[in-house]
């Protein structure tokens, strides 16, 4: 390997990519979404309520008929995690199609109308509360309803102690809503206390019940996008850019061109493989500085981008040997990607065990949101020493191959 | 520019003739230390097609050869199998002594190639195109703008390639072939879609390369470019070698020495330069000053081509 050689054709590479601008410009893209997704969610702020990237319920409208107090005090009280989240308006203020209330995908809304004794059912003054959640997510509002019954029943507590109404202490409103399971067992103990007779008398067992969680977290969307980004970088430079200039190369005849050269095959071959794992691993690790710049200093990280890059390397460059056009090149880097996609989602919905783990799509997501989220376990180093074990698989099957076809 | 009869060819000055084999007899043969390139039994295959048959061939130092031949006579693959691109099936191919499969590497800096497909960066400009194979092949960048004034490309050295002409992009070609000044040039029809005025540019500067001691190979389809530039001659066709020569003597050896003429009274004669008799009897009408209009038989290379080959030069 001569060094004036690879310098030559390294730079060679950088200026392509500044004249033609197309990858240049999809690297600064993704820079700029990871300095978006920093500055309108910064760290440490979390999505409450949103279960998943795609599910949950991103706000909740709690509409009302009239401002009372009752929802002058909801509205006073919101919880600071879900400020942002509960937008206080009135019924009127509702978007309606053919007069029917219509709410965007992933909002949600409480309805509260307060009716009059005349026009209840019960012929008392009533509060009628109307939740609507996404339709098959009825667990998307718990985190809302938690706070509503809270706050309802302070808001009455509160309105009876102004009456000189008085009252036992106020139950302990613990997150999970025990209080209301421990309120309607103990009306129902009292029920039961008060209709038995000497001879028929049970007394109604006490409840205890505890609900907690298992120590693992609800995906942050945060995390998970910088993830997605930094995969997506990677697969970018070395699945997609790689193969995709390299037979442009080899359509236009630069590529036989620079092989007469005094460039030796090895040299060439190096050169590309010098620079576009090392284009992919600059960008990923520019996302995870935006991101948390801390992550720079976690070796696990940089283990982990190196074994990703590795195998989309190993990958790009098998895409490279066996395409013979460019368009051929970007064709097999998508069926590749939707074939790969395809077999995770067969193996994750009918639980098929070991296939997705030779995927290294099924390890690098995993590894890199360990590192990007700071949560390394011990499972996840089997997935990178997978990941490894995967790269070098990769990159033997191309090695293997361009020595027997070439790239010409 | 042909050369009449009686004037020495380039070739002829500098004796090359009588080393040459023959149209009968082409295989050169013998190991002359004199020899730049020589090519024994050489056959090429693509499958079940012969591209290149058996074909025998030795290429001096300094010399201009011109291998001639229609579309598919393997030409072109016999210059891929030159420069390093195709593996022969058979035979055995040296440059300057180094066997082109074996030791690849030690001759690409000793020849430059410039392909009948154009093949730049058409990201960049002309004079980065040269200056990027400038530093693979270690030469300084003033030698860039050398070559870049060789070939009449200066002031669009610094456009994007893309926005050249057919003839601009064969030039940089040709830069770029010339950079390192080796001793070996390949070139694949040079001059297609070239104009006159960038042919006679391409044909000078190869001939300024002769001069110095380079050995240039092209290929063409065409018979007067041949004639202009080229010491000798190899017409290829289905990959067999059917003439080796100068083309001053193929075309010797090819014309009919036969003249036309249209005497006072109108009628039409042709007289046959072989024989005495025809020849005394056109010498007394000239003398009597019968002779309206004389008209010598021009060399006609598609007719040539025919004869040799029993194929017509497409």
């Amino acid at each position: 390997m001569r060094g004036y050689i690879l310098k030559a054709l390294i730079v060679k590479e950088w200026q392509r990519h500044l004249a033609n601008r197309g990858g240049v410009a999809l690297a600064v893209l993704l820079v700029a979404a990871a300095g978006l997704l920093s500055v309108f969610a910064p760290a440490g702020e979390s999505v409450a309520g949103a279960t998943s990237p795609v599910g949950g319920v991103r706000h909740c409208f709690l509409e009302f008929d009239r401002k009372t107090p009752l929802i002058e005090h909801l509205e006073a009280n919101r919880p600071p995690e879900l400020k942002e989240q509960i937008i206080v308006r009135s019924l009127g203020a509702a978007d309606t199609v053919d007069g029917l209330l219509v709410y965007p995908t992933g909002t949600a809304a409480i309805q509260i109308r307060q009716l009059p004794p005349g026009n209840s059912p019960s012929g008392r003054y009533t509060v009628s509360v109307s939740v609507w959640h996404p339709s098959g997510e009825p667990a998307a509002l718990a985190p809302y309803e938690t706070w509503l019954w809270k706050e309802l029943r302070r808001a009455f507590r509160a309105q009876a102690s102004e009456r000189g109404v008085s009252l036992p202490p106020e139950p302990d409103f613990d997150p999970e809503n025990h209080w209301l399971l421990i309120e309607a067992h103990k009306r129902f103990q009292e029920q039961v206390a008060g209709s038995g007779t000497a001879a028929t008398s049970y007394e109604v067992p006490d409840l205890l019940v505890s609900r907690r969680g298992l120590g693992g977290k609800v995906l942050d969307l945060r995390s998970a996008m910088a993830t997605g980004l930094i995969v997506f970088a990677l697969y970018f430079s070395c699945v997609y850019l790689l193969p995709t200039l390299n037979c442009e190369e080899r359509e236009r005849g630069v590529l036989l061109a620079q092989a007469l050269s005094p460039a030796s095959p090895g040299e060439i071959v190096a050169a590309k493989l010098l620079f576009y794992p090392g284009f992919g691993i600059a960008l990923a690790a520019t996302l995870a500085a935006i991101y948390k710049t801390a992550i720079l200093s976690s070796l696990f990280f940089w283990l982990a981008v190196v074994a990703v890059a590795g195998g989309f390397l190993g990958i790009g460059m098998t895409i490279a040997t066996l395409a013979r056009t460019q368009r051929a090149a970007f064709l097999g880097g998508m069926c590749y990607l939707l074939s790969v996609s395809m077999l995770l989602l067969i193996c994750s919905m009918n639980r098929i065990p070991f296939l997705s783990w030779l995927a290294i799509e099924y390890h690098g997501p995993r590894i890199l949101h360990a590192a990007v989220s700071g949560e390394v376990l011990w499972y996840h180093w089997y997935n990178l020493l997978g990941a490894f074990g995967l790269a070098a698989v990769w990159l033997i099957v191309a090695v293997w191959l361009f020595r027997r076809r070439g790239w010409q | 520019m042909s050369y009449p009869h009686g004037v020495d060819t380039p070739a002829d000055r500098r004796g090359l003739h009588d080393r040459q084999g023959s149209a009968e007899n082409p295989t050169a043969t013998g190991a002359d230390p004199d020899v730049m390139i020589r090519i024994c039994g050489l056959r090429v295959l693509y499958g079940s097609f012969v591209a290149v048959d058996g074909l025998d061939l030795e290429i001096r130092r300094g010399e201009l050869f011109g291998l001639l031949g229609p579309n598919g006579a393997g030409k072109s693959t016999t210059i891929r199998v030159l420069i390093g691109q195709r593996r022969p099936t058979a035979g055995r191919v040296t440059v300057a002594g180094h066997d082109v499969v074996r030791e690849w590497a030690r001759i690409k800096p000793l020849f430059g190639y410039v392909p009948d497909r154009e093949n730049h960066f058409e990201e960049f400009t002309g004079r980065r195109n040269l200056e990027f194979f400038g530093e693979l092949y270690g030469v300084p960048r003033l030698r860039v703008n050398a070559v870049l004034k060789m070939v009449e490309l200066e002031e669009a050295a610094d456009l994007p390639v893309r926005g050249y002409s057919l003839g601009m992009r064969k030039k940089l070609l040709l830069a770029r072939a010339l950079l390192h000044e080796p001793p070996v040039l390949y070139l694949d029809e040079p001059t297609a879609n070239l104009d006159i005025h960038s042919a006679e540019v391409v044909h000078r500067i190869l001939r300024e390369r002769v001069r110095k001691g380079a050995t240039v190979v092209l290929t063409t389809h065409d018979m007067d470019e041949v004639e202009r530039i080229c010491d000798r001659v190899g017409i290829v066709c289905r990959g067999k070698l059917v003439a080796l020569d100068s083309p001053l003597h193929l075309r010797q050896a090819h014309t009919e020495r036969k003249v036309d003429v249209i005497r006072s009274d109108g009628e039409r004669l042709v007289f046959d330069m072989e024989q005495p008799a025809s020849r005394a009897e056109l010498a007394a009408l000239l003398i009597r000053g019968e002779v309206a209009s004389l008209r010598t038989r021009e060399f006609d290379f598609h007719a040539t081509f025919l004869k040799l080959t029993g194929q017509a030069f497409e």
